[in-house]
């Protein structure tokens, strides 16, 4: 081999794409968590199929991770891939199509068996050589191939995690302690040590003949806080844990399933009731019923089962019934792609259910926000006696990174809220008195305050009431307790400090380590550029209009559906509340999440057009 | 559980139908559920069940105004999903007396899925199903229980299909307690339903219910030789008033496929059909395996992804 090319970076970015069930997500796993330890900070983001095992050698089977690695602490899986390890031609033909890998990006190709027709090979890596990308095809050793046979074909994913670690500079004995700490237990001694010689081979094979390494830096002055590897459904269940709700209900639904699975482990331990419902319906009617009963109560859902919760929801306002809804979001309409991401909720949330709807919507930036949220969540519904939601989604769901470890606090009541939290969340502690549509808000075993709730509209005493005075009152009292909340709301933070200039670009949820990055880079090239991402989508800070009043046009970035004839629907939103020209910059369903580039370049576009 | 004021163990009076009341019922003149209402009070009063620890959960329809017009705690949902509302209290609240209040609509049409799952969760709650034969408080459609050839506003021409027999639907799923009874029977109702509350699990009761405005044919309460009583010495006693006047059948509740044989046939029972105290309660179960659950600090859930 030629002498070999070590690029020194402060961030990288890679890919392992296999067929579904070959391990890819396991080998992903192992090798992050050698970064973890070696002092890197890391974001991985999954593709997983919808379906469990689709046919090999296709491209619906594409399951792979996409791993970024820096010495700075990651909010998003960031731009384009290095990197590519393919298992195949037809999986990596598949990935080329989503366009998301660097002009030099260098491919691996597993050349797989030489039975199989050399044309298809011929065409794939053709492909690779015309979009300027480097190949570098390549076989599994002899050796190696042998041990994979005698395991029925499986465990070539640790192969491949060898040659990574190698490419990536993980030291082999790093790499081998992860291995240990995920299979140790599980795997008998001899199929154990099959795996280990099979990532030795690989490792050996990509240090003699794989012509380029790169050496992501660690991260310079620890900062001495302890670290944790999580992914974003596993911290918003640790969140409800901690934020002292008893009952969680749900129905299988792909991508919130995950936090039913994470709690069915450990809720009963801290005395928690994780009840899976006959269907969508009943999880929330379940989680109603708890919390009628003075016990904070949770649902989960996506997509098609929040259009069967709406119901329910308007009925927990009527009612004036706590309850908490989290929606991870997935690809719509109708079952629309379960296991791709999109912001596309929005508005079903906040204007769903029948008549007028009083609810508080809050979106999640990223994986500190989902362990932190069930307790503003469970403050709000409690305080307010309204649903509350939390909106995440399949990017931040299945996501997963090394982070400080958060602050764990251990909530009593709603009234135990720490100010941390508020604070984190840019919101100020709601009065004491907030009114309410019935006066008597008794929970059930307390002596002479009998009471019964309704989805029919009443007076203060909680008797039916169809006189218009008393519709009228309902409604007023309902939003009140909205409205306080926007009042409450503090300014959202400008990305960079620029509080005024030509662009400013504005997310909600999980946009907001894109824009973030974004804004950076355009304020790095001395363009004026402002951004901010929202946490609060309803109700919206009172102080938009006044931000947005200084520069010369505000955009929106969302996954949502948008054209020249249809708005996405925070840029909807925005408009309405603000009455400026807000437009979309990116608003797209492809599935995939925004990449930081990608809004640096439509900016530009911008700019070029003279349009700002 | 929320934290409740130390129970009070001595009442200074005994519970009467007085303290009960609340505002007159929006019910039309001869409603059976005024029946029902008047029973379910008098079982309440007769057993001195605590309001304060009563909830009486309904849905839609003309039962489903039964919580207000009964002073205990209770919540009017909304159309068929009282079960699910009443899961969540029996799993979070176990020290209440639950007691679900559906009509045949309400239960066996929007509501059948969750009349499914409540049978085979068998979670701790009596539920009674208001069985008028067809949709009142929404101006005469057919339901699931309507009878065949009876006009409806949306089956002018007559119901076209067979009914669903509610006992023996009942009986298909696994219930542990199904009984049947009538608005017009009022000792029969609250022995029904005291046998109905002493046992634990989802106990369905099933009470035949007159709706002279729609229609007043649905149950003839002027006669009895068109139906029997079930009774046994583990079961409900025959209605004293008709006891010589009707059949009477000895059966005994432990007896499933006796039960469903009854239930199966033409004529009309009044009874207990069937009592299994042996089948696994959901609540119970979940509640336990929180028990035998090895406690740990909420200090240390994220311990096992530090790294």
């Amino acid at each position: 081999m030629q002498s070999k090319t070590v690029n020194n970076v402060r961030v990288g970015r890679f890919e392992l794409l296999m067929d579904a069930g070959f391990g890819a997500q396991k080998a992903g796993d192992i090798l992050i968590r050698a970064f973890a330890r070696m002092g890197k900070y890391v974001f991985i983001e999954p593709t997983i199929p919808a379906e469990i095992s689709p046919p090999v050698r296709t491209r619906a089977a594409l399951s792979g991770v996409i791993i970024r690695v820096a010495e700075f602490d990651l909010e998003n899986i960031g731009n384009n891939t290095d990197v590519i390890l393919a298992s195949h031609e037809i999986v990596l033909d598949r990935r080329l199509d989503d366009e998301e890998h660097n002009p030099s990006c260098r491919v691996l190709l597993d050349m797989g068996d030489k039975a199989l027709p050399m044309s298809d090979y011929d065409r794939v890596m053709k492909r690779v050589k015309d979009s300027g990308l480097s190949i570098y095809p390549f076989e599994i050793v002899p050796e190696a191939q042998a041990i994979i046979k005698s395991l029925a074909g499986k465990a070539r994913n640790m192969y491949y995690l060898g040659m990574l670690g190698c490419i990536y500079s993980a030291p082999e004995e790093f790499v081998i302690n992860e291995i240990k700490l995920t299979f140790g237990t599980k795997l008998r001694e001899d199929v154990f040590k099959k795996n280990i010689d099979l990532f030795h081979y690989g490792y050996q094979y990509a240090e003699d003949n794989v012509p380029f390494a790169y050496e992501v830096k660690n991260a310079s002055g620890k900062n001495g806080h302890e670290k944790i590897l999580i992914d974003g459904n596993s911290a918003l269940g640790m969140g409800v844990v901690d934020a002292g709700i008893r009952l969680v209900s749900g129905y299988p639904i792909t991508p919130a399933s995950s936090i039913l699975h994470t709690l069915a482990k450990v809720f009963p331990s801290f005395g928690g009731i994780l009840h899976q419902a006959e269907d969508e319906i009943s999880a929330i009617g379940t989680a109603i019923g708890a919390y009628y009963g003075g016990v904070p109560a949770l649902t989960c859902t996506s997509g098609p089962g929040l259009s069967l919760k709406q119901e329910f929801i308007g009925y927990a306002a009527a009612a004036e019934i706590p309850v908490i809804i989290i929606d991870v979001q997935r690809s719509g309409p109708s079952t629309g792609m379960p296991t791709k991401t999109e912001q596309s909720d929005l508005l079903s949330v906040i204007f769903g259910s029948h008549g007028d709807n009083a609810k508080i919507v809050l979106g999640v930036y990223d994986i500190i926000d989902c362990f932190y949220a069930p307790q503003l969540a469970r403050y709000l519904a409690e305080k307010l006696r309204l649903p509350v939601f939390i909106m995440s989604d399949f990017q931040t769901a299945n996501s997963y990174k090394v982070l400080d470890k958060p602050r764990i606090f251990e909530m009593k009541d709603s009234n135990d809220i720490d100010e941390f939290i508020l604070d984190h969340f840019g919101l100020q502690r709601l009065p004491e008195h907030i009114e309410m549509v019935r006066t008597e808000q008794a929970v059930p075993g307390t002596p002479g305050k009998m009471r019964r709730v309704t989805g029919l509209n009443t007076d203060q005493t909680g008797k039916v009431n169809y006189f218009s005075m008393a519709s009228q009152r309902s409604h007023a009292v309902r939003n009140e307790k909205v409205h306080r909340v926007q009042r409450a709301l503090k300014k959202p933070e400008l990305f960079g400090g620029r509080e005024e200039g030509d662009v400013l670009i504005v997310g909600w949820g999980s946009a907001k380590g894109a824009v973030e990055e974004a804004v950076s880079y355009c304020q790095n090239q001395g363009l004026a550029v402002g951004g901010m991402c929202l946490r609060f989508v309803n109700p919206l800070p009172l102080m938009l209009t006044e931000i947005f009043s200084k520069f010369k046009k505000v955009v929106t970035v969302e996954l949502a559906y948008g054209d020249p004839c249809k708005r996405p629907p925070l840029a909807m939103l925005l408009r309405d509340h603000a009455l400026v020209d807000v437009q979309p910059l990116i608003s797209r369903v492809t599935g995939r999440p925004v990449t930081p580039r990608s809004i640096e370049t439509k900016v530009k576009e911008l700019f070029y057009a003279g349009v700002a | 559980m929320p934290e409740l004021p130390e129970k009070t163990q001595t009442i200074a009076a005994p519970l009467t139908i007085k303290d009960l009341n609340t505002e007159n019922p929006r019910w039309c003149i001869g409603c059976g559920d005024f029946g029902v209402l008047m029973g379910f009070k008098r079982f309440l009063v007769e057993g001195q069940i605590l309001p304060h620890q009563t909830v009486n959960v309904s849905g839609i329809g003309c039962s489903g105004r039964v919580p207000f017009y009964v002073n205990t705690y209770g919540v009017h949902a909304i159309h068929g999903r009282p079960i699910t509302i009443a899961m969540g209290l029996a799993l979070a609240r176990p020290d209440l007396k639950l007691f679900i209040h559906a009509g045949d609509g309400d239960a066996l049409s929007i509501g059948g899925n969750h009349l499914i799952h409540g049978i085979h969760k068998n979670f701790n709650c009596v539920f009674i199903l208001y069985d008028n034969q067809l949709y009142a408080l929404t101006k005469s459609q057919s339901s699931p229980t309507t009878r065949k050839g009876h006009p409806t506003n949306t089956q002018p021409q007559g119901t076209a299909l067979d009914p669903i027999a509610p006992t023996r639907f009942a009986l298909g799923i696994g219930a542990s307690f199904v009984a049947s009874t009538a608005d017009w029977l009022p000792d029969h109702f609250v022995s029904t339903l005291k046998a109905a509350c002493a046992h634990k699990g989802f106990s369905f009761v099933h009470v035949l219910q007159r709706c002279p405005h729609f229609d007043p044919e649905n149950f003839d309460n002027k006669t009895s030789a068109w139906f029997s009583f079930l009774t046994h010495e583990k079961g409900v006693p025959a209605d004293k008033r008709l006891a010589g006047k009707t059949g009477i059948v000895s059966h005994d509740p432990s007896n499933h496929e006796e039960a469903f044989r009854l239930a199966s046939s033409q004529r009309t029972y009044f009874g207990l059909f069937y009592r299994n105290p042996g089948k696994l309660c959901y609540d119970e179960l979940i509640r336990t395996r929180i028990k035998e659950a090895k406690p740990l600090p909420r200090s240390g859930i994220l311990d096992s992804y530090k790294i």
